[in-house]
């Protein structure tokens, strides 16, 4: 193919509308030929960014932006309780407390037995003047 | 590399390094994609502001329903065309006509290349609404799938209207590619 007739593929070249043999005749050429490489390059480069001399988004705009994403996302105290509610819990972290709590809940009658009965036998007086087993004196 | 969807959820929970990167891999080329179809650089940086605002509070975002990129170009593609409705013009309207470049005589190889873009802005410009919709989703790296998505006709109709854009503009661009 000479330049005229892949200069006028190069749009379709990089559209990817092409037949695959006209395809590969344009890369065959782009390899050899430097003036129609130069050419397709800058057609990319005009396509691809919309305008040879267009700058992007300038930094002003970039900074608005960012600040009304911050301000409209930002974790307030009350969001953050509710994600925190919210959270995936692992398994094992569930099954943890879950433990704790079922044994806290089987031995809490029993400390308060001790601790109520250790209470109650704390008070007791032990009377040493009175005699031992007087029920047991046999006669 | 983190995905878009994962990033859009990070940002949406606050996190600004998240919307750095985000806003990094896409702002470029949807300012681009807005900036040739509306009248000015603050225009498009008004309805960038607008869409990606709107992608990231939009109830109706949902990644089993397309990639965050096609939410993102499919709102901000409706951002335009209410713009050009509120202004009581078609799309095409909304875009300053360039003037037609004249054929250069003879030039040397940078300044026909020059001209070859100048001709190419220009053809770009007076596409048909259905065509400039399909070359600035392309030219902005979308994939057919996604286009197809972005607009909502079928797949076989996007790609038989690229091949009739790409015609179109073979032809506008013939007197500076036949030398």
């Amino acid at each position: 193919m000479d330049c005229t007739l892949i200069q006028g593929h190069l749009i379709g070249y990089h559209f990817a509308t092409l037949a695959d043999d006209e395809r590969a005749a344009v890369e065959e050429h782009l390899v050899a030929c430097g003036e129609c490489l130069r050419t397709y390059l800058a057609l990319k480069s005009f396509v691809d960014r919309g305008s040879p001399a267009e700058p992007g988004p300038s930094e002003a705009a970039r900074l608005r932006l960012r600040a009304a994403v911050e301000a409209r996302f930002r974790p307030t105290p009350a969001r953050r309780v509710t994600r925190w509610l919210r959270r995936p819990v692992p398994l094992y972290q569930g099954l943890a407390v879950a433990a704790l709590v079922a044994v806290a809940a089987v031995l809490a009658p029993a400390v308060a037995h001790i601790v109520l009965h250790d209470d109650a036998r704390s008070t007791e007086r032990v009377d040493s003047a009175r005699p031992v087993a007087e029920s047991l004196t046999i006669y | 590399m983190e995905s878009d969807e994962a990033l859009y959820a990070r940002v949406k929970r606050g996190e600004m390094r998240a919307f750095d990167e985000l806003y990094a891999r896409h702002a470029a080329r949807l300012f681009g994609f807005l900036r040739a179809q509306l009248p000015s650089p603050a225009d498009a940086e008004d309805v960038m502001h607008e869409a990606i605002m709107a992608t990231l509070e939009s109830k109706e975002v949902e990644f089993d329903r397309g990639s965050f990129r096609t939410w993102l170009y499919r709102i901000a593609r409706n951002r335009v065309l209410n713009r050009a409705r509120s202004m009581g013009r078609g799309k095409g309207a909304l875009v300053k006509m360039s003037v037609e470049p004249e054929r250069p005589p003879g030039a040397d190889e940078r300044i026909a290349r020059e001209e070859l873009l100048v001709a190419l802005e220009s053809a770009v410009r007076r596409l048909p609404e259905s065509l400039s919709d399909l070359y600035h989703l392309r030219s902005s790296g979308l994939s057919y799938e996604e286009m197809a998505d972005v607009i909502g006709i079928p797949l076989g109709t996007i790609k038989s209207r690229m091949n009739q854009l790409v015609e179109l503009l073979r032809k506008e661009l013939l007197p500076w590619t036949a030398r």
